[in-house]
């Protein structure tokens, strides 16, 4: 007992110092040169180099002066692309903290409020390229609450914090004629508060405001678009029922394990609704029509995006989820935007993150082969500019504690 | 065959035919020939031979004699009569043998209410016959396992009891479920650590890890006084519960005990020795902290999928525990070290999410873990060989040699390459499934 608790012990102590002696190195410039770069939004480029300063990707392409007093780190021979995005997980979630069962209809929960930061998953979801997730409540309500979109290594929370609500998560898995009717009424009172207080603030604000109702005001968000709803539903038809629903009310919609959207991938493109797909790394079976299913919801328009929904499977393992689409024949750099800008366009932090484009935040893993073939490992991973992982130095620690 | 193809499409009613697709066609084929032949040889002839008895063999030939393999090599004469599979280019390797799954118990759930039901025997909650009420008349194969070649499954009847009962060993096609049990008693299957404890709020034994080993105990004391008393009797007596026990205790089978953590993993070892019987380790994420011990002790392992390693139906107060104990390169040490290492699915037949079954994925784990420093040829053997030496029935299946059961894959490319498919699966010397190439 003692022996596995103190080894513990003694890798979160040294996860500590790597992590510090690394946070020193956050306002030096770094080039990685010669690795073939997978931008996300352009043809690769061989044998390419990429600079990194104050966090941000100064520069990227094949023929890139390197500023002087930038430390290079030689790459050739490896892959790079963006650091990966979940657009669904529960990484850092307290785990019996995800579902407010008793609370059928809580969009006025926050993620951020059972936010765990002091468990080894997140260093975890770094070792596996992830560096952003939206992270936070389950599927066992109709109306989950309000996730946080956060990176996954940093010294500072607020820092971290991308997006400090994010989607409005919904579900329907448990079948109930009356759910949907009921999801509909309460955006039809969202409706009514928002106008009470459209009409409260265009008429100067004279006497009392209306009552604040959290509930509502949640709701009210997605029917201004400022927050997208996303919703867990399996079944083709109770998509079908939300698109209409979208249709009359206007909100901007997103479906996460979307299984069966495949069937109603026209009726998607159309309304330009994405789709956070499966599967999940290799830990949920699903079946080869699911898989195949991403094709042709890409072929008709849809942008798709993938999940590790973790812990349902690992979001170390996240790549693989990559791999299986490709493997059942999502074309790479497809299924590398699924990972990468998709899900951050759907995130809506296309701005700072998901490809790398000069500007942008310096998320970026460095592969040891092709990004998405079985044994490839990652061998360093940048979050905003500083080296959160090195698998070398990782390796030689960790041997070491033994 | 021609002629057969169109024989069966002919006996078949016009409509089904296009929704019909040809692997489905194919599969009719060998169960119609084996009627029409008496002595039915098959020779996969020209790929690389992938034996995992030691040597690969290219351009190599596989022949098969009705159900069993007559002959492996480089120069083996073809007779006269034999169908000729062409195999050029591709790679023929024995079936996989998944060490531990919880597949196929319909419709009976997973894990009796009871902490301790040796007499539960899984082996009669299997159901291979495809859907309830559907089919064509006797065992169907299950597509999904087919096209990633798995021919061998350990089913257990679950792992949150201390002592969940029998497991079994079956083929995933055969004649009929007799032919295809290899083992019906094949393992006592039990667990340590937090899977098998109850929730406090139940206030039902056991709810520590004290208790769990305490019952085991018991069991066994009382397994080692009946079979003492029934030597005594004239007549001896009968005992559903005990006697599988007392087969256990007699080495006649192992015991398979799942522990993660490596005190529970030091508990399964104090066990084994103080009862003296023969134990195979389970999941084992940190086995890689006992691997000299393991390794003296001739212990085999069978760890979980490496992608994720943990056990299924985990309980999420302990998961990150486990995360922290977790090292990618488990594998790579125990078998450096010595251990016979087996890589398993520990799959069930049913997810919550979809149809699918993941344990199919089997495959792709075993070319994940050569990321993490386990050999090709390693991470093959601990899907096929090793499984099967350790299951007991590596004198059937797990490698392609001569008398062994004609359990053969061939892989349109090299089989841990993320791109390859399983194109055909041959079960007792018969084709039963042809990838579509659509």
């Amino acid at each position: 007992m003692n022996v596995i608790r103190f080894s513990t012990i003694i890798f979160f102590a040294m996860m500590l110092t790597i992590s510090g002696s690394l946070a020193k190195n956050a306002d030096d410039s770094i080039a990685l040169k010669g690795a073939t770069i997978h931008t996300a939004v352009g043809p690769p480029i061989p044998n390419g180099t990429l600079v990194m300063a104050k966090g941000k990707i100064t520069a990227v392409g094949a023929d890139v002066a390197i500023p002087p007093g930038t430390k290079v780190i030689d790459v050739s021979g490896k892959t790079i692309t963006p650091g990966f995005i979940d657009t669904h997980s529960h990484l850092g979630a307290y785990l019996d903290d995800v579902n407010e069962m008793p609370m059928p209809y809580g969009p006025e929960n926050r993620g951020l409020d059972a936010l765990q930061m002091d468990i080894p998953g997140w260093y975890e979801a770094v070792k596996g390229g992830t560096t952003v997730v939206v992270t936070g409540p389950g599927s066992g309500e109709r109306m989950g609450g309000q996730s946080i979109t956060i990176k996954t290594f940093g010294k500072d929370l607020h820092k971290r914090i991308l997006k400090e609500s994010g989607e409005l998560k919904m579900a329907v898995n448990a079948r109930d004629l009356t759910y949907i009717p009921e999801i509909h009424s309460k955006f039809l009172k969202a409706r009514e508060y928002l106008n009470a207080w459209e009409a409260y603030e265009s008429g100067g604000k004279k006497g009392d405001p209306p009552k604040r109702d959290l509930s509502l005001e949640a709701l009210a968000k997605a029917l201004t678009k400022e927050e997208p709803v996303r919703v867990h539903a399996l079944y083709a038809h109770d998509m079908m029922s939300f698109c209409r629903m979208k249709d009359e009310l206007g909100f901007d919609l997103q479906f996460i394990h979307s299984d069966d959207a495949f069937n109603i991938a026209e009726e998607l493109a159309r309304r330009d609704v994405p789709c956070i797909c499966e599967p999940l790394s290799l830990h949920v079976g699903v079946s080869e029509e699911v898989i195949r299913g991403n094709v042709i919801l890409h072929e008709a328009g849809v942008k798709i995006a993938l999940h590790s929904d973790h812990p349902v499977s690992l979001q170390k393992t996240f790549r693989l989820s990559g791999s299986l689409s490709i493997r059942y024949g999502l074309p790479e750099e497809v299924a590398l935007k699924a990972m990468t800008i998709n899900p951050a366009e759907i995130a809506r932090v296309q701005d700072r993150v998901g490809s790398l484009e000069i500007g942008k935040d310096a998320d970026v893993i460095v592969f040891n082969g092709p990004w998405y073939e079985l044994p490839t490992r990652i061998d360093m991973v940048f979050v905003d500019g500083v080296c959160a992982y090195d698998r070398l130095r990782d390796e030689q620690k960790t041997q070491e504690a033994q | 065959m021609v002629a057969l193809f169109v024989l069966i499409k002919k006996r078949l009613s016009g409509w089904v035919i296009p929704f019909c697709s040809i692997g489905i066609v194919l599969s009719l084929l060998p169960v119609a020939s084996a009627h029409a032949v008496e002595d039915s040889v098959i020779a996969i002839r020209g790929g690389t031979v992938l034996t995992m008895a030691g040597e690969t063999i290219r351009e190599g030939t596989v022949l098969i004699r009705n159900s069993k393999i007559a002959a492996v090599g480089k120069n083996i004469r073809i007779p006269d009569g034999a169908v000729i599979v062409d195999a050029a280019g591709k790679y023929v390797m024995p079936g996989i043998v998944d060490a531990m799954t919880y597949y196929g118990l319909r419709p009976f759930k997973l894990n009796a209410d009871d902490p301790v039901t040796p007499q539960v025997k899984v082996i009669q909650a299997f159901y291979p016959y495809g859907k309830y009420w559907h089919g064509k008349g006797g065992v169907e194969p299950d597509t999904e396992l087919m096209q990633y070649g798995i021919t061998a499954l350990y089913i257990a009847p679950g792992n949150r009891q201390v002592i969940g009962g029998q497991g079994a060993i079956v083929k995933t096609f055969g004649k009929n479920l007799d032919d295809l049990t290899l083992r019906a008693s094949a393992a006592i299957d039990m667990a340590l650590g937090d899977p098998p404890k109850k929730p406090v709020s139940e206030n039902k034994a056991p709810t520590t890890r004290m208790a769990v080993a305490t019952l085991i105990r018991k069991n066994l004391i009382q397994a080692q006084e009946f079979r003492a008393e029934n030597r005594r009797r004239p007549k001896p007596k009968r005992d559903p519960a005990l006697e599988p026990l007392v087969n256990m205790l007699d080495k006649k089978i192992p015991a398979r005990i799942e522990a993660d953590f490596v005190d529970d993993i030091r508990v399964a070892l104090k066990l084994a020795e103080e009862f003296g019987f023969h134990l195979i380790l389970d999941s084992g994420v940190g086995a890689y902290q006992m691997k000299d011990i393991l390794a003296a002790k001739n212990i085999p392992v069978v760890l979980g999928p490496p992608s994720y390693p943990y056990p299924v139906d985990y309980n999420v107060k302990w998961l990150n525990d486990l995360i922290a104990l977790t090292n990618d390169y488990n594998a790579k040490e125990l078998i450096e070290a010595g251990v016979k290492v087996a890589i398993a699915s520990f799959a069930t037949g049913e997810q919550g999410i979809d149809s699918g079954y993941r344990g199919r994925w089997l495959i792709l784990e075993a070319g994940y873990v050569t990321g993490f420093g386990v050999s090709e040829e390693d991470a093959l053997k601990a899907i096929t060989i090793n499984p099967a030496e350790i299951l007991g029935i590596a004198d059937r299946v797990g490698s392609l040699e001569k008398g062994k059961d004609a359990d053969v894959i061939i892989c349109d490319g090299p089989p841990l390459k993320l791109k390859t498919w399983v194109e055909h699966v041959f079960i007792d010397g018969k084709l039963i499934y042809s990838r579509d190439p659509n």
